[in-house]
C-alpha cells in the first residue's frame, strides 16, 4: 500500500505533455477495483499512433476492463491515462469524440435500417456522414435497406466496425472482433481492419485467436490476472520464448485442418 | 480549457436528442408489440366501451295484472326509461328476486308500495327516486291544479343523456397513457440496457441523460398520438361529446401531456430499479394494476368500499381522471382541474427524484 502511494506521487509530477509524439495512447499505472476485487493492477503500457495494438489474455485477465477504462466507459481507481494527449478523466467527452468503439458482442435497434442507424449514432456524434459511403468501407452498401438482425455474424460485425466510424475517428478499440465468426468472415474481418489500419487510424482489440493476432497486430501486449505480462512484436515475443530453448512437442504441421476447410469452401468471402 | 485548440468544449446535445427522439420514435412504430400495445388495443376497447353506451339504460318495473286503472299508472306510463310489465305477483315476484326487474309497485288507496330486492340495489335506490316525482306529480293531477306555483317534475336532469361512453372514454385515455409510459418504457430501456444498445450509446459523446430524455419525448409522441386516436373514434364514431369543442380538445392534449411526463417518471423509476424484465414485470403489475382497477377508469371511484376511497382517489391515474372528467363530462376549464393537475406534478417530481438516486445504467 506504502509503494503504492508513493508510485502515485511520482507519476503526479509527471507533466502530461512528456508524451512522445508517436504514442497515441499512454496508460500510466492503471488500477481498477471493484470493492475487495481488483480487475486491473498497476498496467503500463502505450500504443503508437497507426499501428494495430492487440491484447490477449484468458478469459477474465482484465482486458475488456482495461478497454473501458481507456474508452470512458468505466471509472479508474488509479493511474492516468492520455488519449490522443488528452487525459480521459478530465476530459471524457472530447476522448469520447476522438475514438470509435465496437462492444464485444454489439447489438443495435432491431427495428431500424443500416443507413438509419449510421445517421442516429452520426448525430450522436454531432457530426453528418453518407451511410452509404460508410457501408461501402465495410462492403454493406447492398444490405442498406436492412435491419442490423438480419445480418449474419460477419456482417454485423462489420456494420459494428461501420458505426464506429462515423465519426472519423483517430482509435478504434475492437473488443474481440472475430469471436463467433466463422473463418470466411473472420478471414474477410482482417482485411477490412487492414484498410482501416491503410488509412491511419490506430487499431486497438483485444482476441482470444492467436492467428489472428499475429496476422494482425504489430505489437501484443499478454494479460492474465489484471497485470500486463509481456509487451512486444509477435515475433521479438516468439524470439524470447525459442531463447528460452521451447521446442513444440509435435513438429509443425505444413497444414491445418482450417487450411483444409478453406481450401475446400474457398477462401472467399462468402455472402452468407 | 480556454485554449481554442484543445477543443475541450461540452458537447452539442441538441442535435444528439432529436435524432434520439426520431429514432427511437421510428423503432417504436415499427415493433409489433408496441404497436399492437399502443394503437390496436386502445381501439379495441374503445369500440367495446362504445356499444356498451349504446344500450340506454332503463328501469323494469312489475305492475300486478289486476291494478285497476288509475291516475298513477297514467304518470307512470309517460315515464321516459321506465318500462311496465305486467303480470301475475307471484311471477313478478319471482323475477325481482332475480334481479330481472327494478321494483314492483302496488298502487292502494292512498298509497303506493315500493317492492325492491337487495338482488338490485342500484336500481332500486333510482326507482325510489323516481317514484317521488311520479307521486308528486299525481297529487298535483288529482288536486286539480294544472298550473301549480312551483313546477319541477317536467324538467330533465342533465342537458344531455350521460351514456357509459362519456364515463368510459377519459378513463381509456388514462390506461392508455399509464400502459404506454410503464409497459413501453420499463420493457422498452431493460431491453436496451440488456442488448448493451443503451451502453454502446454511452460511448458516443451524448450525454445519458440527452439519451434517456429523448427516449421519454418518443414515448411521449406516441402516446399523444394515442390520445389523439381515441378521441378522434370516439367523436366520430361513438358520438363521444367534447363540451366545448376544440377547446376541450386542446385542453385534454395538455392535460395528457402533463400526466405523462408524470407516468413516464414511474417507468424510469422502475426500469431505473430493475435488472432484468423478471424483476421489473412484478414492479410493474404492482404500479398499474392497483390503478387501473381503483383509479375510477372502469368504474367510478365513489362505487368503492369507503375506506379505499382516500387512497383511490389521490393515486395518479385518479388525479388525471379525475382532471379529464371536469373537462369532458363537466364541460370545465383548465382552472377547475388546477388542484388535479398539480397532484399529478407532485407525484411526477417525487418519481424523478426517486429515480434519480436509484437508477442503474447496467
Amino acid at each position: 500500500m506504502a509503494e503504492h502511494k508513493k508510485t502515485l506521487k511520482t507519476s503526479k509530477k509527471a507533466t502530461p505533455t512528456k508524451s512522445k509524439k508517436n504514442e497515441i495512447i499512454i496508460v500510466k499505472k492503471l488500477v481498477k477495483k471493484f470493492r475487495d476485487f481488483t480487475a486491473v493492477d498497476r498496467i503500463s503500457f502505450s500504443v503508437r499512433r497507426g499501428e494495430v495494438f492487440g491484447i490477449l489474455g484468458p478469459n477474465g485477465a482484465g482486458k475488456t476492463t482495461t478497454l473501458e477504462i481507456i474508452e470512458t466507459l468505466q471509472e479508474l481507481t488509479s493511474g492516468k491515462i492520455l488519449v490522443n494527449g488528452i487525459d480521459v478523466k478530465k476530459n471524457p467527452w472530447e476522448v469520447k469524440s476522438q475514438i470509435g468503439i465496437q462492444l464485444q458482442s454489439s447489438n443495435f435497434y432491431p427495428e431500424l435500417k443500416l443507413t438509419e442507424l449510421l445517421k442516429m449514432f452520426a448525430s450522436m456524434y454531432d457530426v453528418s456522414v453518407d451511410p452509404i459511403k460508410m457501408l461501402k468501407k465495410v462492403h454493406l452498401e447492398d444490405k442498406a435497406g436492412s435491419f442490423a438482425n438480419e445480418l449474419s455474424g460477419g456482417q454485423k460485425q462489420r456494420f459494428s466496425i461501420a458505426a464506429t466510424l462515423v465519426n472519423k475517428p483517430k482509435i478504434i478499440f475492437l473488443d474481440e472482433p472475430t469471436t463467433g465468426l466463422d473463418p470466411h468472415a473472420r478471414i474477410n474481418l482482417w482485411e477490412m481492419i487492414n484498410e482501416i489500419k491503410k488509412t491511419g487510424v490506430t487499431i486497438v482489440l483485444t482476441t482470444h485467436n492467436m492467428e489472428e493476432a499475429e496476422k494482425l497486430c504489430n505489437r501484443i501486449a499478454i494479460m492474465d490476472n489484471g497485470e500486463i505480462i509481456k509487451i512486444g512484436t509477435p515475433k521479438k515475443l516468439i524470439s524470447d520464448l525459442l531463447k528460452k530453448g521451447f521446442k513444440r512437442e509435435i513438429s509443425k504441421q505444413k497444414a491445418s485442418l482450417e487450411d483444409v476447410f478453406l481450401d475446400l469452401t474457398g477462401r472467399k468471402l462468402r455472402e452468407e | 480549457m480556454l485554449k481554442l485548440n484543445t477543443k475541450s468544449k461540452k458537447p452539442r446535445q441538441w442535435k444528439a436528442y432529436f435524432a434520439m427522439t426520431w429514432y427511437a420514435f421510428l423503432a417504436q412504430t415499427r415493433n409489433p408489440a408496441s404497436f399492437a400495445f399502443g394503437f390496436i388495443f386502445p381501439i379495441v376497447f374503445i369500440s367495446v366501451f362504445g356499444l356498451i353506451g349504446d344500450q340506454e339504460r332503463t328501469l323494469t318495473v312489475g305492475i300486478s295484472e289486476t291494478t285497476e286503472p288509475n291516475q298513477v299508472l297514467t304518470v307512470l306510463e309517460q315515464q321516459k326509461y321506465m318500462e311496465l310489465q305486467t303480470g301475475n305477483a307471484k311471477t313478478l315476484k319471482q323475477q325481482l328476486k332475480e334481479g330481472k326487474l327494478s321494483g314492483i309497485i302496488e298502487i292502494g288507496d292512498h298509497k303506493v308500495t315500493i317492492l325492491s330486492s337487495t338482488a338490485n340495489p342500484v336500481e332500486a335506490q333510482a326507482l325510489a327516486s323516481v317514484m317521488e316525482g311520479v307521486i308528486a306529480k299525481t297529487n298535483l293531477r288529482i288536486a286539480g291544479i294544472e298550473n301549480p306555483y312551483l313546477t319541477l317534475y317536467q324538467r330533465e336532469i342533465t342537458g344531455r343523456d350521460f351514456r357509459y361512453i362519456d364515463f368510459a372514454l377519459p378513463g381509456q385515455i388514462g390506461f392508455s397513457l399509464l400502459s404506454t409510459s410503464i409497459f413501453g418504457t420499463v420493457f422498452g430501456l431493460i431491453y436496451l440496457k440488456r442488448s448493451l444498445i443503451l451502453k454502446r450509446m454511452f460511448a458516443t459523446p451524448t450525454k445519458a441523460l440527452t439519451i434517456l430524455i429523448g427516449q421519454g419525448t418518443s414515448r411521449l409522441i406516441i402516446a399523444l398520438i394515442q390520445t389523439l386516436l381515441i378521441l378522434t373514434i370516439g367523436v366520430f364514431v361513438f358520438n363521444f361529446h367534447l363540451p366545448h369543442g376544440l377547446t376541450t380538445f386542446f385542453d385534454l392534449m395538455i392535460i395528457s401531456t402533463i400526466g405523462l411526463i408524470a407516468f413516464l417518471g414511474f417507468g424510469y423509476l422502475i426500469a431505473g430499479l430493475s435488472k432484468d424484465d423478471n424483476t421489473a414485470a412484478p414492479l410493474v403489475n404492482i404500479i398499474t394494476l392497483p390503478q387501473f382497477l381503483l383509479s375510477g377508469t372502469f368504474f367510478p371511484i365513489e362505487d368503492l368500499p369507503s375506506w379505499i376511497q382516500p387512497v383511490a382517489g389521490n393515486l395518479p391515474l385518479s388525479y388525471f381522471n379525475a382532471a379529464v372528467r371536469i373537462i369532458t363530462t363537466e364541460g370545465g376549464n383548465l382552472t377547475e382541474t388546477m388542484p388535479y393537475l398539480l397532484g399529478l406534478a407532485a407525484w411526477g417530481i417525487i418519481m424523478y427524484l426517486i429515480a434519480t438516486k436509484t437508477f442503474k445504467w447496467e
